[in-house]
Formats: C-alpha cells, structure tokens, sequence
C-alpha cells in the first residue's frame, strides 16, 4: 500500500509538469491548428532562466531573500521569460507562414525546437544544472510535508501540484470568464468569422504564445526543482506534453489536464511496478493506441465536416 | 513486370553496395598512406574527452592536467608538442568521438591519443585509430571489455593507465560487504557501456558474497528517480549508482531523503566529484587517490596550481599527466630507433607498452602489464563524502 501511496504522489508531481506542458500545446492547436514543436524547448529554456534567476538571487545556499519569495520569484522570471521566447517564435517563425500549407509551419516548428536546442547548447553548455533545492532553507522543502500511512508527502511535492493547479485554474478562468478569453474561443471557433466581427486575430494569436509559454516557463522551473537540468530535456518533455495533450483532446484545456495526470500516473506506476525501461515506451504505446482508436482524446470532439 | 522487377533488384543491391561503401570507416586511408615526420618539427597529440556535458568536470580537469604535462615534460624529451583537444559530450553518445578520430586520422601530424576518456567512446573509435596505426592511452576509460574478455571492444591499440572495472567493481562489492556489512544491495545500471560493465561486475562478487542484489536499470536521460528510490526496499543497505554524470547521484541520495529510505549510495568514479556529489555518508570509488598524499609530488602539484590558480586538485587529472607521459615517452622511443624521424604512426604505438616510468604521479613505478594493455598493480580507492562535502580515504 504504501508503494502505491508514493506512486500516487510521484504521479501527480509528474502529471501536474506534463498538464502544464500540455496546455500550451493544446493552447496553439486550439487557435492556430498548429502542432508547436518548440513547446517542449521553451520549457527546457524556463528551467535555465528559473535558473539564471535563482543564481542572482543567491543560489540555494545563500539566498537573499525568503524561500517561498524566492521560489515564486525564479518561477515568475521564468514564466515573462518564456512569454516573451513565445512571442518572438509566433512572429519571426509562424506569422509568416500563416497562409501556407499546413505542413510548412510544422517543419518551422522542428527547425525553431533544433535552433532553441543547439543555441542554448551553444551558450551554456550541455552541463547539467542543479537547482539544489535540498540546500533551501536547510532542507525544509523536502523534511516538512504530511504523512500518509508510512509515506511522507514533500513540501515540495505539495507546492509544486499546487502551483500548477493553481496555473490551470487562472488559465480557465482566463479563457471562460474574461474578453480576450471570450476572443480566443472565437478565433478558435472560426478564425475568419472572428476576424469579420472586429476581433483582432493576432493579437489573440500572441496571447495566446504568451499563455502557452509562461505555463512552459513554470514548468520547466517545477521540474527543476526536482531533477538536474540541461539542454536535452526539452524534446522528451515536450513529445510527453503532447502525448498528454493529445489524450486530453488536443485543443480540450480540461482534456490537457486530465492528459497530463494520466500520463504521470500511467508513467509512476510502469516504472514502480513493471519496470524504469518500459516507462518511455508504455508513453506513447497510449500516444499510438489514442490516434488509432480515439484521435479525439477523452475530451476532444471528432472533426466533423459539413458536406 | 518481370523485367522491371528483375531490374529493381539490381537497383536495390547497387544501392546497399553503394550505401556500405559510404558508410565503411576511412581511417584505413590514413595508414600506408602516411609521411614520415620529422621528430625536430612540431608533433601532434590529441585529448579526447568530455568538456561540456554532465561529465564536463572530468574533461576540463583532465585537459588541465594534459596541457600541464605537456608543458612540463616535452622540452626535456627535446619534443615540440601541440596538444589538440576533443570533446565527447556522455549524453551525444559515440558520435562525436567518431567524428573526432577521422579528424584525428586525417591528421599527418597527430601522433597519438590521449583518451577517449569515457569507456563508450574508447569502444566506439578504437578499430579506427588502430587502423591508422595510432596508440590511443586513455586516462580514464575503465570498461573490463576494452582491454580483457571476448568479444573485446579495445583494440591492440588501446591503452590504459588506471585499472578496468573487473578491478573496480569486485573493490567496491568487497567493501560493501567487509566494511559496510551490506546484506542488501540495489543496483541501478544506465543501459549504457560504462555503467552496465562496472554493475556486472560488482554484482557477481556480490552474490557469490551471499547479499540479496535488486538489479534495476533506467535510461542515461532519466533525472527523476522517484519511481527508483520507490522500488528500492527499506531495508537495503546500499544503492551502487555507477553514473556519469554527479549531479544524478546528488539527486538519487537528495530523493532516497525525501522517501525516507535509509541506503547508502555509493557511485563508482563516474560519480568522483566533490563539486557535485556531496552527499554527506554516501561513497564514491575512484582509480587514483589523493595524490598530495603521494611522495615527491609536491613541486608537481604546485606547478599545475600555479598554472590552474583556483581549481580544486581531484582525482581525474593525474592519470591524464601520466597518460601523456606514457605517450611522450613512446614518441621519444621511436624517435630515437629511427634517426629522428617517425615513419608512421604505429612506431610510436610498438613503443607504448615498454615505456616504464618510475616514480610514477600516482606512486610507484608504472609498467604495463604483459598479459593486457593494463597498468600493472593498479588499485582503486574507496572514498566516503564528509559532512562538509570534502572525500575522505577509507579504503
């Protein structure tokens, strides 16, 4: 029981990263019909700003300001550092392409994910980066928590799901209760039309880049809190991102949560019970099963012509 | 159709024969080709190893130690010697290290290696630099399969300085079970050449030992072990966690915490860096010690700090001085059988194994040994991480 208990928590932390991952997945595909590509490198790029910020705040050693300050700080930074990546990929490598074939901005989406790779490869090297969270506040974030049963749930654990839910909740309230969401329902809906009624296309277009990046932005600081960092992550991350969203129902924001957290669960319990190498495959065996027999995802509706 | 498929097939076959011809390494064309060079002008020795990447720490300590040993020792050989450096990132596999030695080949003036450091890439670019005649001494690469065993990866050309992970992992399992009393034993392997090779070996010793082994095995690209440190029962004793990138097993033993569990981890020399691995209790092995503590290395040590003012003396760099004595030595020997003058590579390469070099930097006299390019009575010493984070003999 308690195995299973610490597969569930394992689950949800991995499950919140990759719903975070997967909403702006869904996000883009929602608006634009465009698979983004470079989703998962802009993650990989927030958990080296997180980590940027987190050196000029003093580092997990010697920070200079509180823990729970400092902890939404690099995520902030690290968020407006990604929104602004996303509005730069959305103008020089998507806008352009806008009215060419389908495939054409797919192919930008690849070469933008290589170029993100290989430039941060470039700058920063392909060492590994340690936030060292351990060190925070002498270990606090990893003693204190609660028990269930025998098993200790990390404050850690505890703030990182409740950040990303707490993300998603903005983001719905976003995308339902305000104008610009009301405007990205539209657009979605049908561009054109949206357009013809005085809805200003791009602007939506970008905001919705902006959304979608900052959720990658605060992911990629979730997972680096638990785990090293380094250039490569992105690609993996991101086809798990959107493995999960396309369980969801791409385009679906709820479809994209629910993606993610059963990816985490369907990921924590291979590699607890059946074995860490079949875990990566087990992931997209569901990808393969969900576009054979349900494309839609769980959440997503079938793509129904008017003849 | 008959004939159209008849002419396919042709097609296909032209196109395999083709594709094999392309694909065939060329370092064949560096052998009989090669000039002679004259020992008066400026040689070449390449270092091949990883500067960026998890295991950057390792190449950047070794490449100081190279240029250092260069500086030092190939003026009084009489030798003009430009070192060129390498890097093989772990995590890009043996791309870039195949990638490296057909630059190497293709170099009249490189004479040596010195590397691959890592067992993968040694594995991967030993045939190609054998083929060109070229002796490749590594400072670090410790799979047994390199230098012993069938099928073996290491060519005749492959040389060593630090002992093989068939030293390695029978020392580790030995300690484990003498000195730490380990009756259970979780070991985790990275599915990759380095870190399967040194688990095998620890694992036999173990289990003739009569201690209850967990085998698990997880990708090279894994950083979050949560679902590792899960399966790992309470009651094992120690987690043998041969990676080669540090900051995993900082991550693995920081996670082993967070669940409560109470094993040791103890990483083989891929872990061996204070810098990065700094869990208080856990344990590292490596293949050289401390070599402050050695005698008549004191002038040595104080020359490379003067060079490298800042960096912290570890334990990765030493070899790599004496690699690049062993090859210096070698280049000397063939220069001096012929006149001055090196016909090809492989002169150089029939010198390596009778170079032997007395007050050797990691204590007393180097020799190959007869039976295989390996150092003759290497050990490996064991290490325990102290609550300031500094490595302390213990075996």
């Amino acid at each position: 029981m308690d195995t299973f208990i610490q597969l569930t928590i394992n689950g949800f932390t991995l499950g919140s990263v990759y719903a975070l991952i997967a909403l702006g997945y869904s996000l883009v595909y929602g608006i634009l019909k465009l698979l983004n590509f470079a989703h998962g490198d802009v993650f990989m790029v927030g958990s080296f700003i997180g980590f940027g910020a987190l050196q000029l705040l003093g580092g997990s050693t010697a920070p200079k300001v509180p823990t729970w300050l400092l902890l939404v700080l690099i995520t902030l930074a690290a968020m407006a550092g990604c929104a602004l990546l996303g509005v730069a990929i959305e103008r020089f490598a998507y806008r352009p392409l806008r009215n060419a074939p389908r495939i054409a901005p797919l192919i930008s989406a690849l070469g933008v994910s290589f170029f993100l790779a290989y430039s941060m490869q470039l700058m920063f090297g392909s060492e590994q980066r340690d936030y060292d969270a351990f060190s925070l506040s002498g270990g606090a974030l990893f003693f204190n928590g609660f028990d269930i049963g025998n098993v200790r749930v990390p404050l850690l654990r505890i703030v990182i799901v409740a950040s990303a839910f707490a993300l998603m909740i903005v983001l719905w309230l976003l995308v339902t209760r305000t104008r610009m969401g009301k405007a990205m329902r539209a657009t979605s809906y049908d561009r054109e039309a949206a357009s013809m009624m005085g809805i200003d296309v791009d602007r939506v277009i970008v905001f919705a880049f902006v959304l979608g990046s900052a959720l990658a932005g605060a992911a990629g600081v979730m997972f680096a809190l638990r785990a090293p960092t380094d250039v490569a992550i992105g690609f993996l991350a991101g086809l798990k991102g959107f493995t999960a969203a396309v369980i969801g129902g791409i385009g679906s924001i709820p479809g994209a949560m629910a993606g993610g957290l059963i990816l985490g669960f369907a990921e924590a319990f291979t590699q607890g019970y059946i074995s860490t190498r079949w875990s990566d495959l087990l992931v997209f065996v569901i990808l393969i099963v969900f576009m054979l027999f349900r494309p839609q995802g769980l959440f997503g509706k079938p793509d129904i012509k008017k003849v | 159709m008959k004939r159209a498929m008849v002419l396919a097939l042709v097609a296909g076959i032209a196109a395999v024969l083709a594709a094999s011809a392309v694909a065939r390494p060329t370092a064949t064309t560096g052998t009989d080709a090669q000039q002679a060079v004259s020992c008066k002008s400026q040689l070449k020795i390449a270092i091949v190893t990883p500067l960026t990447g998890g295991a950057g720490f390792l190449g950047n300590a070794q490449l100081s130690w190279a240029k250092y040993a260069v500086k030092r020792l190939a003026p009084g050989l009489g030798l003009k010697v430009q070192l060129l450096t390498g890097d093989t990132p772990v995590e890009q596999g043996p791309a870039p290290a195949q990638a490296l030695a057909q630059k190497y080949v293709a170099d009249q003036k490189v004479v040596a290696v010195i590397g691959p450091a890592t067992s993968g890439a040694a594995a991967a670019t030993s045939q190609t630099y054998f083929a060109a005649g070229m002796a490749h001494i590594s400072p670090s690469a410790t799979r047994t399969s390199l230098t012993k065993g069938t099928p073996r990866e290491g060519t005749p050309g492959f040389f060593r300085v630090v002992p093989g992970d068939f030293i390695q992992g029978p020392t580790d399992a030995r300690f484990m079970v003498d000195k730490l009393n380990a009756k259970k034993v979780v070991i985790i392997d990275f599915q990759e050449p380095y870190s399967v090779g040194l688990a095998d070996a620890a694992e036999v010793v173990l289990k003739a030992r009569n201690v209850q082994v967990i085998r698990l095995s997880t990708s090279v690209r894994t950083t979050d072990f949560s679902s590792l440190v899960t399966r790992t029962p309470s009651d094992a004793d120690i987690v043998f966690f041969p990676t080669q990138q540090p900051p995993d097993a900082q991550t693995f033993g920081q996670q082993l915490i967070e669940q409560g569990k109470r094993a040791k981890v103890f990483g083989g020399d891929g872990a061996n860096s204070p810098a990065q691995f700094k869990l208080p209790g856990a344990y590292v092995s490596n293949f050289a010690p401390d070599i402050s503590g050695i005698a008549g290395t004191k002038s040595l040590i104080d020359g490379w700090k003067r060079d490298n003012p800042g960096d912290e003396l570890e334990s990765f760099g030493p070899p790599t001085y004496g690699a690049v004595q062993v090859a210096l030595r070698a280049i000397k020997a063939a220069c001096v059988a012929n006149k001055n003058v090196l016909p090809n590579r492989r002169a150089v390469l029939r010198k390596v194994k009778q170079v032997r070099i007395p007050n050797w930097i990691l204590g007393g006299t180097f020799r190959f040994s007869t039976k295989s390019n390996d150092p003759l009575n290497a050990k490996f010493y064991i290490f325990q991480i102290q609550p300031n984070g500094t490595y302390k003999l213990v075996g």
